[in-house]
């Protein structure tokens, strides 16, 4: 059947078809730079979706949980073994999605015969100052944007990942009217970016939800979703940025829309 | 593909993934007899690293160690990190060769890390000491070549356990001992176990009841003793302003004593003159 190109192209047409309707109803995952780090944050219904890669690192993921957990390893090994072999300092996210994700991640795609990975992924790395954080999300078919403040097409100091483009693209609507600020702030942002991206990917919410109507929605959605951060310090006591964030910063924000 | 071949017998296990990976290798074990005297036949002297001890106080572990490393009887290095972070509540203080005990605290620094991120918990620190003993009992084959040879001490701070400062100290063929209340290894260690074992017994307050500024103190007259009559063990050099690399394992994390404070003290405390 792939000897004719028509057959594949099919094929391969089927098979995005397939996978962008399982992604179609992924929870939105946001990073988002602040004054004192890297936010990432989500909310899940029954697993985790943040994950710690190396000292700087850090991974959301929506899409299918062996899937996530396959692609998680590969980094963690692809940066624990650079690590080890040179050193912490020359563990580089863009390298790693770039030459190592991104190609297998095309190829396993374009494999008709094998199983492609039902995963949409979002990387963040924290640099020493917002300027220098670097946004990564890589697809299931291998397309890459690499996106900071200096770098990439909207220079943006956030990256984002949802179950459908439209989704995508209404968060970082909102995200780009948001300046660099506290954690706190970041946060606070961060939840509405996810209520936007959410209300989004239902196909009749053509209009970006009001202010009123977004606080009911997720208030409403926080009936069955639980909140899930992590935040990559810009200087934290140890090499190792991922930490927890203060639980009374957390309750704080949501206490708006209890 | 061979990149998402991340499937391991062993799950979390970061040794395995170097190994299969051709990063790490089983140390080769000589065929046929082996020479008992080997370090003697060595076209190098090897460097050494003493003298190195951790004992328990009020606010957690005391580990410390002297900066000097020595080959046969030339001082290689006198700014030698012998007190090594392995996470954030466990150090290694290592005595013996660096070039292999480094390696060792790497491996175990990266086993640490890669468990906690793989597995998404920590390590119990019964895995902890056990790795560290699997990485000596690994090196038993160059131990009996003569070379390579590490005697470490390893301290954390378990903080589900009722007495949560633990410290543990090993032979070189991995054997591992947990200690009551303090260790010292290298070849200061008799001198500083004499002053430690004094100090607990007959001195001003047990080990476990100093508070830091009394543990620090004891720490360097410990080291000091021992660099009397040890050529291998720096102690404190007065001319230079070297002192002993001290760091203290608690609830809070790991702290590094300053230079300055150190230096402070030992002038006010130890040689007010």
């Amino acid at each position: 059947m792939i000897d004719e190109p028509y057959r594949w192209v099919e094929a391969i047409a089927n098979r995005r078809e397939y996978i962008e309707s399982e992604l179609a109803t992924g929870s939105p995952t946001v990073g988002l730079s602040c004054v004192e780090g890297v936010l990432l944050l989500t909310f899940g219904k029954d697993r985790k979706k943040i994950f710690e890669i190396y000292d700087q690192i850090a991974l959301g993921g929506i899409g299918h949980p062996g899937d996530i957990e396959r692609l998680r390893m590969t980094a963690i090994e692809l940066a624990s073994t650079e690590g080890f072999s040179r050193s912490a300092n020359d563990v580089s996210l863009r390298r790693m999605a770039t030459y190592n994700f991104s190609p297998a991640l095309k190829q396993a795609f374009e494999q008709i015969y094998g199983a492609p990975y039902l995963a949409r992924l979002l990387f963040a790395e924290v640099g020493p100052t917002p300027a220098e954080d670097l946004f990564v999300t890589l697809d299931y078919d291998g397309s890459m944007t690499a996106s900071s403040m200096t770098s990439g097409k909207g220079k943006d100091h956030f990256g984002v990942i949802s179950g459908t483009r439209r989704s995508t693209g209404q968060i970082a609507l909102f995200l780009r009217s948001i300046p660099v600020g506290s954690v706190e702030s970041a946060v606070t942002a961060a939840v509405k970016a996810w209520g936007i991206g959410l209300y989004s990917l239902d196909e009749e919410h053509t209009e970006t939800p009001a202010p009123e109507a977004l606080q009911s929605f997720i208030k409403d959605q926080l009936q069955e979703y639980t909140l899930e951060t992590a935040l990559l310090e810009r200087t934290p006591k140890t090499r190792i940025a991922f930490s927890d964030l203060d639980p009374d910063l957390l309750n704080r924000v949501l206490s708006e829309y209890s | 593909m061979e990149l998402f071949d991340s499937s391991s017998a062993n799950p979390g296990d970061f040794a395995s993934v170097l190994r299969r990976r051709g990063i790490l290798r089983e140390q080769e074990h000589s065929e046929g007899p082996l020479s008992f005297t080997g370090a003697n036949h060595l076209p190098v002297q090897e460097t050494q690293a003493t003298t190195i001890l951790a004992f328990k106080f009020a606010d957690g572990v005391l580990v410390a160690g002297d900066r000097r490393a020595t080959a046969g009887n030339v001082v290689m290095y006198d700014r030698a990190d012998k007190v090594i972070e392995i996470d954030r509540h466990s150090v290694m203080a290592i005595a013996g060769s660096p070039a292999t005990a480094w390696e060792m605290a790497r491996v175990l620094e990266h086993s640490f890390q890669f468990y906690r991120r793989s597995q998404l918990q920590e390590m119990s620190v019964e895995g902890k000491v056990r790795a560290l003993s699997k990485l000596l009992r690994d090196n038993l084959g160059m131990v009996l070549q003569g070379v390579g040879v590490v005697v470490p001490l390893f301290a954390t701070y378990d903080l589900s356990a009722p007495d949560p400062a633990k410290v543990f100290f090993y032979d070189a063929m991995g054997a591992q001992f947990e200690a009551t209340d303090f260790a010292a290894s290298g070849s200061g260690g008799p001198a500083v176990r004499s002053v430690l074992y004094y100090e607990n017994t007959w001195g001003k307050a047990p080990l476990r009841d100093l508070d830091r500024e009394g543990a620090i103190t004891v720490a360097l007259k410990a080291l000091d003793t021992a660099a009397e009559a040890d050529t291998a063990t720096g102690g404190i050099d007065r001319q230079g302003k070297i002192f002993p690399l001290i760091k203290i394992v608690s609830r809070q994390g790991i702290t590094s004593i300053a230079h300055d404070q150190l230096s402070s003290l030992f002038r006010a405390v130890i040689s007010p003159s």
